[in-house]
């Protein structure tokens, strides 16, 4: 009997949740905080919007933007993804194992990619059309991500979805409010009130790092639709607080961490929540290593109050746990607070200082990965990946040694333009210094060499290094390749933008699980958190320089040219109705006639001794000088005639 | 080479001559004569350089030649001038009935020639209002008189319109107007003919006019005068059947809210000025489906009509209102309409689903602020809007709504969130539907004030009564016509004026298709069949359109002729320079040669003689 109830209870809560998820659109706003090891602080908005599907709430919403909901059904788009990015994630210090880091941590500049759910032969058009869209939306040059040579279709390197996924990136636009306006429009709050009034401008374009991005997941076009749209709208900053107030017994060796504020990071404090959020909260985050380092001076971690190492100015609503850490030496904690709508209520500012001087080390991704070129010149060059390990995979090592040889399993997936033309045979492996050869490290790979002016070259490979090695390079020769006059962007001269290379490590998996307790209520952000995902870094964007003609020289050349086979041409032609022997008695006959210089002369020196000129000779010099005028003047009409046209066909 | 030196032997050879015989004939001067006739070699070579270049030039301007597709500039032309010169005119059929007259009465003779007096009064009329899409001058009118046993048609009368004798007798004109209209529409409807019955009752003494749903009028009264029903009648076909009962200040065809494609996106937005204080929503699936969607069908032939919706939230209006005790609100004057829509905050946006060339209409219900609740508009009389909202033409509407008890809520700690009655909703929809009418061009009151008295005009449930739609339909087959003619005789002009841009197949096709449909609403409108006409005119227009802003025509027209100029002057200027010089100078010697040889041909004949 009791089984049975059980059951019917389970069903009965089943049935309440997916009532739930299908029933209501929803909106809820969170922010993250988390101190970073180089006294530089993190801040994570998160906004999400969840429509439910058209096909049992219609097409009529109250919160979900509207052009977001146009955007799908008109590409019918499954999945989506465009980031906006200034500045680089700096994994050493900040971060590569968590799941901000692999999410969050974007390459510079501009990155989409998205699934449809189209025909295999209609996702080109999709996309293209969607760039276009999507440019007109953000404000942003997305439609370059149009041409054929700018993306490509990763096979399953790239988030293991195959067919329909394109992905392209911009390395170098420029990314400012223009783009954030539009992208704070599609929050039924914009910045007027909530959480996103704390977005003031100049404060989060001062930042290290900067990350806006809009995820968009929808299972409209699925046969069952159970979630319809989700949209989440993160924003990742990483600012530096003013470290105003040291505090004076700690000004020795060990320096105190900068305390921080909402109201000193970014210069404004929430009013309250937006009237429209389901809920509203703010989380400050410990990573583990931080709370064990810090277990030595704090003795009792349940109560953050008495004699704990930092301070808040809002004492928090509820603490979170993480439970099944990774890190075996200590768990990340989790403390929330909830912003409530009180207009009476004073301002929320949340506050944080540190009592004792702390150090600790963020959770590193299992290599370290840096690419860079090789090689000099405007004609060859390399690319080179440099993958070193962390601390991190010298751990494992450790763990994982039963008998067999250990791996660590890397994809890599690197999009080249096709005006870099990599020569895919010349790539060679080196482990720890030595040259490996590829089929013991090259586990799947597959290329698609770059075609002039269509498309780039894409490579994709699983590599299998040993987990005891300390270094693996590897290198890609390659030829820099022409462009046509007109294929030069503006600027040639600052050099071409390699896109990053996207690095996972698939056999990891990141996930921060919190213990969540009964009290606290559901958040989109935690529950985020706990998803499982694949660690994923990105390396540096390239800067090659090519040769950049003389942008005036087609001109140049042009000129010069016709003018050289012109001379050739008329020089031939007066050979041909040349006249030898007619000439030379002509010259005969008028070397006995002075010529005209000897005339000049001649009345130069008559001036010159003061004697009355006479004419040297009897013939009289009118005839040729007749003959030379109404040559000028022949030519004088030709010119004429031509000016005269070419003005009249130009008028 | 060999040919120069072999030259050279025959051009050497006349001094010799000319020394051998020097004692022959002593009056040969080497100057002015020569013994040999001139050679042409060099001649024809010059010139055979030249032809060739003459006969490369054609092969060379074929080579750099741009595509072209050929565009029929003359149909374009005489398009264009076939709509400048005559607008487009439909035909009209107006029928008029006489019911329960005495057929023996005075009134018989001049029944005979009524017909003839409505028109007279008709084209009186009709001087005023000669725009486009009208009648003008194409019309019949038929006239029956209905004594109640047998009927009598007079003048020029249509077998196709037959009057029912006695149709009447049996209905009880103490119903209402709607039924008697629903009556009407069941004995004459289904045709495109309008009527006007004329019902004498002799009883009251005022005439009452009412003009229906569907394409016809009555008036209903004691009839005396019957010059006064004639004119009644000529003004009522005029004024109201032909050009839609507008005021003489109302929305004329240009102004008209349909995109250059035929479509038109009607954006529904609820704006909460500030969510803090309350927070409306709306049941918008309910009001697409029951309300709009009869309206949308009715206006199909004019535009391609879709509607979208969305809620936003911290909205205030751009302007201060004041408050006013004596009405217990806050006051917002007519004068400082211009400012209350506020484009910075009011992210009401274009929409992703419409095509760029799209007329996008928005209608906005605002809701104001705790702070500025109750809200209304002031006319410029001081009196308080009835309908507190407000159109700006082309835009769209807006209209503002005061949540009950406003006052009292004022205080409350959390925000009210509040769904709209369907009660509210049906007043907003109304007031939306009187300013979609409005910018239309359409009436939005319900009667109709002329000189010769007022009609009543009964409101359709969808919105737009048939005569409305049929009078915007012709408006509009008229208006995109002339539109259609102006786009497609500017890219005639643009194209003659630049030698140098690229035509692509596409664009011709979309010409020759636009002049297709505009000869298929040309057709149509002489038949009579103004929705048909509109659809086609639409289609000829959105063609049109896209055949002027086609993305290839912009990118080419800047390949100028200079840029050939430089690339090719360089090569073929000092080339022509010395080909040209080096034909004249042989073509001159050549002459001065042979003058020389006959010269000497004439001496050498006198010697001989």
């Amino acid at each position: 009997m009791s089984r049975f109830l059980s059951i019917s209870i389970l069903l009965l809560f089943v049935l309440h949740v997916s009532s739930e998820s299908a029933g209501e659109e929803e909106f809820t706003e969170e922010l993250l905080f988390r101190p970073l090891p180089d006294r530089k602080v993190l801040s994570h908005f998160h906004f999400e919007s969840r429509a439910p599907p058209t096909n049992s709430y219609g097409h009529h919403h109250r919160l979900f933007p509207k052009a977001i909901y146009q955007l799908v059904h008109k590409y019918r788009i499954k999945q989506m993804e465009l980031s906006f990015t200034q500045g680089r994630w700096n994994y050493d210090s900040w971060g590569g194992f968590d799941p901000i880091a692999s999410s969050n941590a974007k390459p510079p500049g501009v990155e989409l990619w998205a699934v449809f759910g189209v025909p295999p032969d209609q996702v080109d058009a999709s996309w293209k059309n969607l760039t276009h869209t999507l440019s007109g939306l953000f404000c942003a040059s997305i439609n370059f991500l149009e041409s054929s040579t700018a993306y490509s279709a990763p096979d399953w390197s790239f988030r293991s979805l195959s067919g329909n996924l394109r992905y392209g990136s911009l390395p170098r636009e420029a990314v400012c409010t223009e783009n954030l306006t539009p992208w704070l429009k599609l929050l039924p709050c914009r910045d007027k009130s909530g959480l996103s009034s704390l977005m003031n401008r100049p404060s989060i374009y001062s930042g290290f790092y900067h990350s806006q991005r809009l995820h968009l997941t929808s299972d409209e076009f699925d046969p069952v639709a159970l979630h319809g749209i989700m949209l989440e709208q993160t924003l990742t900053i990483v600012l530096q607080p003013d470290s105003l107030e040291t505090h004076p017994s700690f000004s020795g060796s060990r320096k105190l961490q900068p305390s921080w504020s909402m109201s000193s990071l970014f210069g404004k404090t929430v009013d309250g929540k937006c009237a429209l959020a389901k809920s509203s909260n703010v989380y400050v985050q410990l990573e583990g290593s931080l709370v064990y380092n810090m277990k030595n001076t704090w003795n009792s971690i349940d109560s953050y109050e008495g004699d704990s190492n930092f301070g808040f100015t809002v004492s928090p609503d509820r603490m979170m746990k993480e439970i099944n850490s990774i890190d075996k030496e200590g768990y990340s904690i989790l403390y929330g607070f909830s912003i409530n709508n009180d207009h009476s209520s004073k301002p929320f500012d949340l506050g944080f200082w540190w009592k004792l001087p702390v150090t600790w080390s963020c959770v590193k991704a299992p290599l370290r990965v840096s690419r860079f070129l090789m090689g000099s010149g405007n004609e060859k060059g390399a690319i080179a990946l440099s993958l070193q390990s962390t601390e991190w995979s010298q751990s494992l090592l450790k763990a994982d040694n039963n008998g067999e040889k250990c791996n660590l399993r890397v994809d890599v997936f690197q999009l080249v333009p096709w005006y870099i033309k990599v020569y895919y045979h010349t790539t060679k492996i080196y482990v720890d210094g030595a040259s490996q050869s590829l089929g013991d490290i090259i586990e799947k790979m597959s290329v698609s060499p770059s075609e002039d002016k269509v498309s780039p070259g894409v490579m994709e490979m699983i590599l299998r290094l040993p987990c005891d090695m300390k270094s693996a390079s590897l290198t890609l020769e390659f030829d820099k390749g022409f462009l046509h006059i007109d294929e030069y962007p503006p600027d040639a001269n600052q050099g071409f933008d390699i896109p990053s290379a996207i690095i996972s490590y698939p056999d990891f998996q990141t996930r921060l699980q919190y213990k969540l307790d009964t009290t606290s209520i559901k958040s989109p952000m935690v529950s985020k958190m706990q998803e499982r995902r694949t660690i994923l870094s990105y390396t540096e964007v390239l800067l090659v320089p090519l040769t950049t003609p003389d942008f005036s020289m087609p001109y140049n050349v042009i000129t010069i040219t016709c003018t050289v086979f012109a001379l050739y041409f008329g020089s031939l032609l007066n050979a041909l109705r040349r006249r030898v022997g007619e000439e030379e008695r002509l010259r005969k006959s008028k070397d006995k006639s002075t010529g005209k210089l000897r005339l000049l002369l001649s009345k130069l020196s008559a001036k010159l001794r003061g004697k009355p000129w006479e004419p040297p000779s009897s013939t009289p010099p009118s005839s040729s000088s007749k003959f030379i005028s109404t040559k000028v003047v022949i030519k004088i009409i030709l010119i004429a005639a031509i000016a005269f046209g070419w003005q009249y066909y130009d008028g | 080479m060999a040919e120069i030196s072999e030259t050279m032997g025959t051009e050497s050879s006349p001094p010799e001559e000319t020394t051998n015989e020097h004692s022959k004939s002593s009056n040969f001067d080497d100057k002015t004569m020569r013994k040999t006739k001139p050679g042409l070699k060099r001649l024809i070579l010059t010139l055979t350089v030249l032809f060739s270049f003459l006969l490369g030039l054609p092969w060379l301007l074929k080579s750099i030649e741009i595509y072209r597709s050929p565009l029929p500039f003359r149909d374009i032309d005489s398009l264009a001038t076939a709509i400048d010169s005559k607008p487009l005119v439909f035909p009209c059929r107006f029928h008029l009935v006489f019911v329960n007259f005495d057929h023996s009465s005075s009134i018989k003779p001049k029944v005979d020639n009524l017909g003839f007096l409505v028109s007279s009064y008709m084209s009186e009329y009709a001087v005023s209002n000669s725009y486009c899409g009208t009648c003008d001058g194409n019309y019949t009118v038929s006239v029956s008189l209905d004594t109640g046993d047998n009927c009598v048609e007079y003048e020029d009368a249509d077998k196709r319109i037959l009057w029912k004798c006695g149709a009447l007798s049996e209905f009880n004109f103490d119903q209402s107007d709607e039924a008697f209209d629903e009556y009407l529409q069941d004995t004459v409807g289904g045709s495109r003919v309008y009527t006007v019955v004329v019902v004498n009752t002799d009883q009251g003494d005022r005439l009452r006019a009412v003009v229906g749903k569907y394409r016809h009028a009555w008036v209903v009264g004691r009839v005396g005068e019957m010059n006064l029903v004639a004119e009644m009648a000529a003004e009522m076909f005029v004024k109201v059947f032909v050009s839609g009962a507008k005021d003489e200040g109302s929305i004329q065809g240009e102004f008209m809210p349909v995109g250059a494609d035929g479509k038109i996106v009607l954006s529904f937005n609820l704006l909460n000025a500030d969510p803090r204080d309350w927070v409306y929503d709306w049941d918008f699936k309910e009001v697409d489906e029951k309300l709009l969607a009869p309206t949308l069908e009715a206006l199909a032939p004019i535009a391609n009509i879709s509607v979208e919706s969305q809620v936003l939230y911290h909205t205030p209006k751009s302007s201060y209102s004041y408050w006013d005790d004596e009405q217990e609100s806050h006051i917002f004057s007519t004068k400082d309409l211009p400012f209350f829509v506020n484009s910075n905050e009011w992210h009401l946006d274009t929409s992703i689903a419409a095509g760029g060339r799209s007329k996008i209409l928005q209608f906005v219900v605002y809701v104001p602020s705790a702070n500025e609740c109750p809200l209304r508009l002031q006319l410029p009389t001081g009196e308080i809007s009835v309908t507190n909202g407000f159109i700006s033409p082309t835009w769209g509407g807006v209209v503002v709504f005061n949540p009950p008890n406003c006052l009292e809520n004022a205080n409350s700690m959390h925000p009210l969130r509040r769904k709209l009655s369907s009660q509210e909703l049906n007043q907003i929809f109304e007031v939306f539907m009187g300013q979609l009418r409005q910018l239309f061009g359409l009436k939005s009151t319900g009667f109709y004030k002329g000189s010769s008295g007022t009609s009543v005009l009964l409101a359709s449930e969808r919105g737009f009564t048939e005569w409305e739609l049929d009078a915007l339909a012709r408006q509009h087959a008229c208006y995109n016509l002339q539109q259609c003619g102006t786009t497609l005789g500017s890219l005639s002009r643009l194209v003659q004026s630049l030698p140098r841009m690229i035509i692509k197949d596409e664009i011709g096709k979309q010409v020759k298709f636009s002049l297709e449909a505009a000869k298929l609403a040309q057709h149509n409108a002489s038949q009579g069949i103004c929705d048909a006409s509109a659809v086609s005119s639409r289609h000829a227009r959105s063609l049109a359109e896209d055949a002027f802003f086609h993305p290839s025509v912009m990118s080419i027209s800047y390949y100028s002729f200079e840029h050939m100029f430089a690339v090719y002057s360089p090569f073929f200027l000092p080339l022509s320079l010395h080909v040209i010089l080096a034909v004249v100078r042989e073509i001159k010697r050549y002459k001065q040669e042979s003058r020389k040889y006959a010269a000497w041909e004439a001496l050498r004949k006198q010697h001989s003689d």
